[in-house]
């Protein structure tokens, strides 16, 4: 299991105090600042592409924290992540246009919407356990899709609804570098949230659940309560991206949220690293990332190889396709508590030269 | 996405700072469907488009202005579409857009509307039909959607009138029509209004039958069918689907006369599926055709990427007249203030009953109106028919459907 | 009025390809009973196996017998390989980093076959002399007979293997508890491979049925998908609950095809209705009809 409460020799806390800060060393600190206010200058720094990039690992991001919380710390297994993307996706557009909520109140909203039905699918969730909870997530994304596909009042049915552009007080979000800024708000907000969530009583209860979970319960802990607020809170954090993707693209289709997506949510945060906060962000990135670099690296690849080989070259789109799947496998074979254990080992060897191994 | 090789000639540049008045080239994007699950047809289609625009840039260009096209495989998949087309417009200077399915050219609608950015799409969705809005029943009016041949729904309003014809000549008193397709943007274009004019012609419209588009076991649906004694089918699907369907239904013994919409019919289809009596439009002759037109078909199949090893089937072709209206509009763009996608548009309204030079016999006469986005309402009936193995297609009739008010953007 | 013919008929339907489903379950059982491994790719075995033979048969123009043959083999050394590459290196590793491997194996077989053999469909040659039989006057293709027979065989050679034979014995060994049956002499490593070989064969053998019937494409995989609710139904351990839950399924999804197209109206039942009792029976009996009840000691 992905142990993250280690702490390497050399590092003393002598207060409970000391071990609750956000941000555990004061060189961590100022890297992530520095990375904030790198972040913040992006758009000026960067052009239009990276940026729409970087919203992407954004809203991606925030709806893996929320697979995090529920995979990672609580334990429990869940294939239909996408689902609730998706429904945060429509709650949005849909509370937007019957109730003409302005967009940029919706989207939290949205998340909130998402809590709920999270916590109805999260009901039967805290009886069944392991693999029967896999299978029964499928099943719920299977339905949900299927109700997106059909329910005309609410998703536009199988052609889909449209989402506003999102505006506060007149200045509207309709461009990329505009939508970078809410999405990196949300994004800070959601991380923040977690990290918080995580050193709390009940994040502390959710993991003691995922350890052992007989113990917990002797120990006086619900174990249905925080199953179930398990499922609301990643919910929220899935809706809430949704939303975002939702007016970002600003037309939602039940087609985007299949099973393949819940996938790749998982696979962000198990090659990310599953409980890691840091890790997730890293996972959505690679899994962002991967398809785009596939495609330059094939790019300059195929163009280097004679004429003859054309056939490879239409396999292109398949090669991008089969790259996903083998990272996970690769990921899962060599690295299998993933990047932020990764980089906590770059760290410690920078830290310790020359006595790393 | 995949990018293959830029169409553009020596004097093209590689990033769209260009204005458009004074510009060499001009950007348009292509999606198409090569991996997805309309790749069947699609294909065959995509490669009509480029072969098209090739074949002009090689004997220069649009007036000596060269169309650099960028080709993207998204497979059928919309936010992908989606996503492609903003980096188009924002990154490329795009000016049109040879779009391919329905469910993105629909949620695009209003994208291009806005950015002004005419898409002439391989969907030939009713909804698209309606620039103004001026039925009560057009969902979103589309000013910038265009699309060669004629809509899915007149397409199955053919279909209909055909089978009203061949019901009252085989004598059936009281003859059935049902709708079979997948929940889904494509198949369900027609649905509504076919059943409306189904209705008006004295059908009896069944319920809807639901067929996934993916190919599979359809005996349950073809038992379905079978009970409810319909005597026309119209299929929505297209590719393996209707391959499944046919032999599914075949076996259960169920005895309807097959009715395709226009990507469901072509040679491959019907014999893949061994079909016999199969009922499809098309908008086009058919490969091998005498028309003064196959001329010019010919020299734009030999010199371009299509693949030789099969004869193409009529999508390839009218792949090549969507291309060519859309050259020939840009063409009058070009004369008439500069290539920008307001003037494209306009250059769609030039002329009536339009047939591109060099494709006479070829592409049906056609004409775009700015309050009326139906170009043809004539629909080629045709009926193939498997033997040993090779389909054998003839044509039936030709329905001129009138244009009624009331069938703008349905 | 209820329609008593079409439900017949429909029911026949149901059990004939329920009988696909159950020997697909019974593989994914097979997997899960030795080796804890949960395998979501499933699917693209069926879909391999329907591929290989279609190229033996086509490309290599061989006659269907010895096409179905070299298929067999051909699968077999596919699941031994899959065995050791990817499952091995994780033996003792947490069960979603087991699922997280076998969906991402599955991804990436979909895509890899998609660039081999092309994303369309494609029909098998005509290989038997009558297209189709009639059972209570619902013609049934020949080659669904030809998967009654092979499921029978298939059934009964498991009980036998499982009974009867030296190797067969070793797997109900390690399934029971793996610590006890290594320290008794049995290679654990053998008997994981012997699982996947066998599920991988009997897999292709569904798979080249299937596209027999309905022609060979990706499509076939989604049986992968829909032999959750199988399992489920059957219970994650149960070789029996395996084949029982297929059949349930295969009926349901016909029984509701018959609401809907009869009384609904709504078109999609066929597809979620599994889904639907799936959830429903999870929270009746949270472990399968069939299923082990997990007693938790402390």
């Amino acid at each position: 299991m992905a142990t993250t409460s280690l702490r390497p020799c050399g590092d003393f806390r002598t207060t409970y105090k000391d071990d609750q800060y956000l941000l555990l060393t004061k060189w961590i600190g100022i890297w992530t600042f520095a990375g904030i206010a790198l972040l913040l200058a992006a758009p000026a720094l960067f052009d239009g592409y990276i940026i729409s990039l970087l919203i992407l690992i954004g809203i991606y991001g925030i709806a893996a924290l929320g697979l995090n919380i529920l995979v990672g710390m609580t334990g429990q297994i869940s294939l239909g992540h996408a689902a609730f993307f998706g429904f945060g996706a429509f709650s949005s557009a849909w509370l937007n246009s019957t109730t003409g909520i302005p967009a940029i109140l919706t989207i939290p909203m949205a998340g909130v919407m998402t809590t709920a039905i999270g916590m109805i699918f999260g009901i039967p969730a805290a009886r069944i356990k392991g693999l029967y909870l896999a299978i029964a997530t499928l099943a719920s994304q299977f339905i949900l899709q299927d109700f997106f596909a059909r329910a005309n009042w609410f998703s536009g049915g199988s052609s889909g609804s449209l989402a506003d552009t999102v505006s506060l007080f007149g200045f509207a979000f309709d461009s990329d570098q505009r939508y970078y800024y809410l999405v990196l708000f949300w994004t800070i907000v959601s991380l923040v949230a977690v990290a918080n969530m995580k050193r709390s009583r009940d994040g502390r209860a959710l993991v003691a659940v995922r350890d052992h979970y007989l113990s917990a319960e002797i120990m006086g802990i619900n174990l249905t309560k925080y199953r179930i607020l398990a499922f609301g809170v990643s919910s929220f954090f899935a809706g809430l991206g949704g939303a975002l993707f939702g007016h970002y693209l600003g037309f939602v289709s039940a087609e985007g949220f299949t099973i393949l997506l819940s996938i790749q949510f998982l696979a962000m945060i198990i090659i990310g690293g599953l409980g890691s906060v840091m890790g997730t962000m890293l996972g959505a990135a690679f899994i962002v990332l991967l398809p785009q670099v596939m495609e330059a690296l094939t790019s300059s690849l195929f163009g280097m190889l004679p004429a003859s080989m054309a056939g490879f070259a239409a396999g292109q789109a398949y090669i991008k396709e089969m790259s996903v799947g083998a990272a996970i496998i690769l990921f899962l074979i060599f690295e299998p508590e993933g990047l932020a254990h990764r980089v906590k080992l770059i760290r410690q060897s920078w830290k310790l030269y020359p006595f790393s191994y | 996405m995949k990018k293959t090789i830029k169409t553009a000639v020596a004097a093209a540049l590689i990033s769209g700072v260009s204005t458009a008045a004074l510009a060499d080239s001009v950007f348009v994007g292509q999606l198409v469907d090569y991996t997805g699950p309309t790749a069947f047809v699609g294909k065959t289609y995509g490669p009509g488009i480029k072969d098209a625009v090739d074949y002009v840039n090689a004997h220069g260009g649009i007036d000596g202005t060269t169309i650099e096209m960028e080709q993207v495989d998204y497979a059928y998949k919309v936010p992908d579409a989606i996503a492609t087309y903003k980096r188009w417009t924002s990154r490329n200077n795009m000016v049109a857009m040879q779009g391919w399915g329905t469910a993105d050219t629909e949620a695009l609608i209003t994208f291009v509307a806005k950015d002004k950015i005419p898409v002439w799409s391989a969907s030939y969705s009713g909804h698209l039909t309606d620039p103004t809005g001026k039925n009560p029943k057009t969902e979103k009016p589309a000013p910038y959607n265009f699309f060669y041949g004629p809509s899915y729904s007149d397409g199955c309003r053919a279909m209909v009138q055909w089978a009203a014809s061949d019901a009252k000549e085989k004598g059936i008193e009281n003859p059935k029509f049902l709708h079979t397709g997948d929940n889904h943007p494509y198949p369900n274009a027609p649905k509504e209004a076919c059943a409306d004019y189904a209705a008006e012609l004295g059908f009896e419209v069944l319920p809807p039958v639901v067929v996934p588009m993916a190919p599979g076991d359809f005996k349950a649906q073809c038992l379905s069918i079978k009970e409810t004694g319909a005597d026309y089918a119209f299929v929505g699907n297209l590719g393996g689907s209707v391959v499944s369907l046919l032999a599914s239904c075949g076996t259960v013994g169920t005895d309807v006369t097959y009715m395709a919409n226009i990507w469901g019919g072509d040679y491959k289809t019907i014999e893949a599926s061994n079909a016999q009596n199969y009922i499809f439009p098309s908008a086009s002759p058919f490969w091998g055709a005498e028309a003064p037109g196959m001329e010019l078909v010919n020299k734009i199949y030999e010199a371009g990427s299509m693949d030789k090893s099969e004869k193409p089937t009529h999508h390839y072709i009218r792949g090549i007249c969507s291309a060519y209206y859309m050259m020939e509009a840009m063409k009058w763009a070009k004369a008439n203030g500069g290539i920008t996608g307001e003037n494209i548009k306009q250059g769609m309204y030039a002329t009536a009953n339009w047939v591109p030079e060099g494709l006479e016999g070829v592409c049906v006469p056609s004409t775009w109106t700015p309050e009326d986005h139906r170009g043809t309402t004539t629909v080629s009936v045709n009926r193939g028919s498997a033997v040993d193995g090779k389909a054998q297609i003839e044509q039936i009739d030709t329905v001129e459907l009138p244009r009624r008010d009331d069938w703008i953007g349905y | 009025m209820m329609n008593w013919a079409l439900l017949s008929q429909l029911v026949v339907n149901g059990l004939i390809v329920g009988m696909l489903y159950g020997v697909v379950a019974m593989c994914f059982v097979l997997i899960y009973k030795s080796t804890q491994v949960v395998n979501f790719a499933q699917g693209e075995f069926l879909v391999l196996g329907g591929w290989v033979c279609l190229w033996f048969v086509t490309d290599m123009q061989m006659p269907f017998v010895l096409a179905f043959l070299f298929t067999l083999v051909f699968m077999t050394l596919f699941g031994i390989l899959m065995q050791v590459v990817i499952l091995r290196p994780l033996i003792g590793e947490p069960i979603i980093s087991v699922i997280m491997v076998t969906i991402g194996l599955s991804i990436f077989l979909q895509s890899l076959m998609n660039w081999i053999f092309g994303n369309s469909a494609e029909r098998f040659p005509p290989v038997f002399e009558t297209e189709s039989v009639s059972i209570f006057g619902l013609n049934v293709e020949t080659a669904y007979i030809l998967s009654l027979v092979m499921s029978f065989i298939i059934m009964a050679g498991f009980y036998a293997f499982f009974r009867f034979s030296k190797y067969g014995l070793a797997m109900r060994a390690t399934a029971f508890n793996q610590q006890v049956a290594q320290s008794l002499g049995i290679s654990v490593k053998q008997v994981f491979a012997m699982a996947w070989a066998i599920s991988a064969v009997v897999s292709g053998i569904a798979g080249i049925v299937i596209g027999l019937v309905n022609s060979v494409s990706s499509s076939l995989a989604i049986i992968g998908i829909k032999v959750f609710p199988a399992v489920i139904l059957g219970g994650l351990d149960s070789i029996i609950g395996g084949v029982v839950g297929g059949i349930i399924i295969g009926v349901l999804e016909n029984v509701a095809e018959f609401v809907d197209g009869q009384f609904l109206n709504w078109g999609n039942l066929y597809t979620i209705a599994p889904f639907y009792v799936l959830i429903v029976i999870l929270m009746i009996k949270p472990y399968g009809l069939f299923g082990t009840k997990d007693i938790e000691r402390i």
